[in-house]
């Protein structure tokens, strides 16, 4: 089912004032789509997700699941959880300790009114599809992290709700279980058809997982975008560092004007900024300009015979097939990812920055 | 010897004093009510041992021992059935809802149990003379309720938030109002605190004295420790062979629920596991 939020704000009132956990965020998410909301934490990502779960009310804004109204711009209309019929994975996973895994996957059921039968059926089905019916019988605290994490996506999709909620359901995993079950969710998220709402801190399993991203910053949506998009056209320098497995250097560099060709100063280099890029950068304004690229498209080499940029290598961090080099070249420091094992620290290597994949970006006003 | 066998000596030192200072008296108890010549005071006489005691205190019917006994086990049952009834949501609210002073109310609420009793008594004499009360179970039951439920309320709202918020929020997710995901989730999770809690507060009421001299005139309301103390012999003297006897038979019914519920309670605490 379809989910959309229009200028829908949350303000919570606390002691030392109000505060603005949500603002004016726009979202549609489509039919069947797994939808990431991406940011760090105390960004708001969380409270959307009880938006759309209806286990808080919007101070402001109207809330659609499908064609209906769960929340109005009035507050007139506010639909209870009970009847949205949307089904939510806890981070920590909030499983019943006094009932048994079975009669854990049952509650929404047994809530619900189902026949006893039909109960029997749809959780020995769930269990199947999540590999868990050996441990039917077992109480929550006789599992694994692991069991439990399955147990709570049981539960959640065994009445086979309008919207799947999960909130950073894979954070209390180690990391091997993190990956694989990473991978299983999207399957089943495929497999089941059912439009996910699925919040994280974690930025590659945004990118991993999702459709669609929304980076949210201080409680508003920072920009939306496949994958793909936030990471190859970052609108803002913050989009910019918190997408892509090692944060994208952003430097704050002179532009020099050399007759009509525009010039990044980088050091002692001089890199003459292609065409396609200039017009951007003259529209931003030349002096206060943040120029960023990502440390997996700068390349290294030993040696500094010829070459517009060098630097001297000040850190290594070697992180198996590649390293990542931190080098510093006037007075910035870039980090360069590199798979050369050779390079170590005090050497002098010369940079080949591709500007064509570099991105601009207006400074931003410090927070 | 090594350090590991001292400390182990040392325990079982300490663990073996406790027993004694918590256990004797209620030994000593035990035997001079089933001594042949039960004297409190010279207890140098030789032990012989005889059920006499036990036999005329439940048997003599102008002791009306059992009678006391009944009233004791329903005015206490239903002042703590009253108190953890009336403490469990009111917790609930406390450690869900955003109320603001959460702590000044809680506060204010202890004060009131900080009254001492003595400074209530003879107003709730009065009282309960003029809503004609005196003698019943209600002139019990009644103070009993106000002045434990402060207690209560604190210990449950210290289990409560205990009990994860996401086992709620996951409830009415799953399909349930506020007060279904207290009965069928946060209740049956506190269960082995509100337990504890009511077996307090069944203690609590089960060794008040005071009140229950005031607000009782004979066996139809007047509960055991008031009962026992105003047993007499035939000439004044004070039976200790009776009143250790009817002290031990009061003993019974609280080590019975004791051991009962001891059993929910940490059949309840092992399984808990809330966890994630």
């Amino acid at each position: 089912m379809r989910l959309s939020l229009s200028d829908v704000s949350k303000t919570f009132r606390s002691l030392r004032g109000p505060v603005r956990a949500v603002r004016d965020v726009n979202l549609a998410i489509g039919e069947g789509e797994l939808f990431v909301l991406l940011g760090p934490s105390g960004c708001g990502k969380s409270t959307v997700l009880n938006l759309a779960a209806g286990l808080v009310k919007p101070t402001s804004g109207e809330i659609r699941l499908g064609e209906r109204v769960v929340a109005s711009r009035d507050g007139k209309v506010f639909v209870p959880p009970k009847e949205r019929n949307v089904a939510m994975v806890f981070q920590s996973y909030a499983l019943y300790p006094h009932l048994t895994v079975f009669e854990n996957i049952a509650f929404p059921l047994r809530v619900a009114g189902e026949k006893k039968g039909d109960i029997g059926q749809a959780v020995a089905h769930a269990g199947k599809t999540l590999g868990i019916s050996d441990i039917l019988q077992a109480r929550p605290a006789e599992l694994s992290g692991g069991q439990r994490q399955r147990v709570a996506i049981a539960r959640a999709i065994v009445r086979k709700p309008a919207l799947f909620l999960l909130d950073e359901p894979l954070s209390n995993l180690d990391a091997g279980l993190r990956a694989s079950t990473r991978g299983e969710l999207k399957r089943l998220q495929r497999e089941l058809g059912v439009t996910t709402l699925y919040v994280t801190h974690d930025q590659t399993e945004a990118m991993t997982l999702g459709d669609r991203i929304a980076l949210l910053r201080d409680g508003a949506v920072v920009q939306t975008g496949t994958p793909r998009d936030l990471y190859e056209r970052p609108e803002t320098p913050f989009a910019a560092s918190f997408i892509g497995s090692t944060p994208m250097n952003l430097l704050k560099v002179p532009v020099l004007e050399e007759g009509g060709d525009l010039c990044l100063c980088l050091g002692q280099g001089r890199l003459p900024i292609p065409p396609g890029q200039a017009a951007r950068v003259r529209r931003l304004g030349t002096a206060g300009i943040l120029f960023g690229i990502r440390p997996e498209h700068v390349r290294i080499a030993r040696g500094t015979a010829d070459r517009p940029v060098t630097g001297t290598v000040t850190a290594v961090e070697d992180l198996g097939r590649e390293s990542l080099l931190q080098v510093r070249v006037g007075d910035t420091t870039l980090s360069v990812l590199t798979e050369d094992k050779s390079i170590g620290e005090g050497n002098a290597v010369a940079l080949d920055i591709p500007l064509e994949k570099a991105h601009f970006f207006k400074k931003e006003r410090d927070r | 010897m090594s350090g590991e066998s001292q400390v182990r000596l040392l325990y079982r030192a300490g663990v073996l004093g406790m027993a004694i200072f918590a256990l004797g008296p209620i030994l000593y108890m035990a035997l001079t009510a089933a001594s042949v010549r039960p004297d409190f005071l010279s207890p140098g006489a030789a032990f012989e041992f005889t059920a006499a005691h036990f036999v005329s205190v439940l048997r003599t019917t102008s002791l009306h021992f059992p009678d006391y006994l009944r009233n004791s086990l329903v005015v206490s049952g239903i002042s703590a059935a009253l108190c953890v009834g009336i403490a469990s949501p009111a917790a609930y609210a406390i450690t869900r809802l955003p109320l603001p002073g959460r702590m000044l109310f809680l506060l204010c609420i202890l004060a009131v149990s900080m009254f001492p009793p003595v400074s209530m008594v003879s107003y709730l004499f009065r009282f309960m003379g003029t809503l004609g009360m005196i003698n019943t179970y209600a002139a019990l039951v009644l103070p009993y309720t106000a002045w434990i439920l402060p207690l209560s309320l604190w210990i449950l709202t210290s289990y409560f938030a205990q009990v994860p918020a996401d086992l709620d929020r996951a409830a009415v997710v799953d399909g349930c109002t506020r007060l279904a995901a207290l009965r069928k989730v946060v209740l049956p999770v506190a269960a082995p605190g509100i337990f504890s809690t009511a077996l307090l507060a069944f203690i609590f009421a089960f060794n008040e004295f005071l009140f229950a001299l005031m607000l009782t005139t004979d066996h139809a309301a007047r509960t055991v420790p008031v009962g026992i103390a105003l047993f007499e012999g035939l000439h004044g003297e004070i039976p200790w062979g009776v009143v250790m006897a009817a002290s031990v038979l009061t003993t019974v019914p609280v080590v019975l629920l004791t051991l009962v519920f001891q059993r929910r309670i940490i059949q309840g605490l092992t399984r808990g596991a809330v966890k994630g």
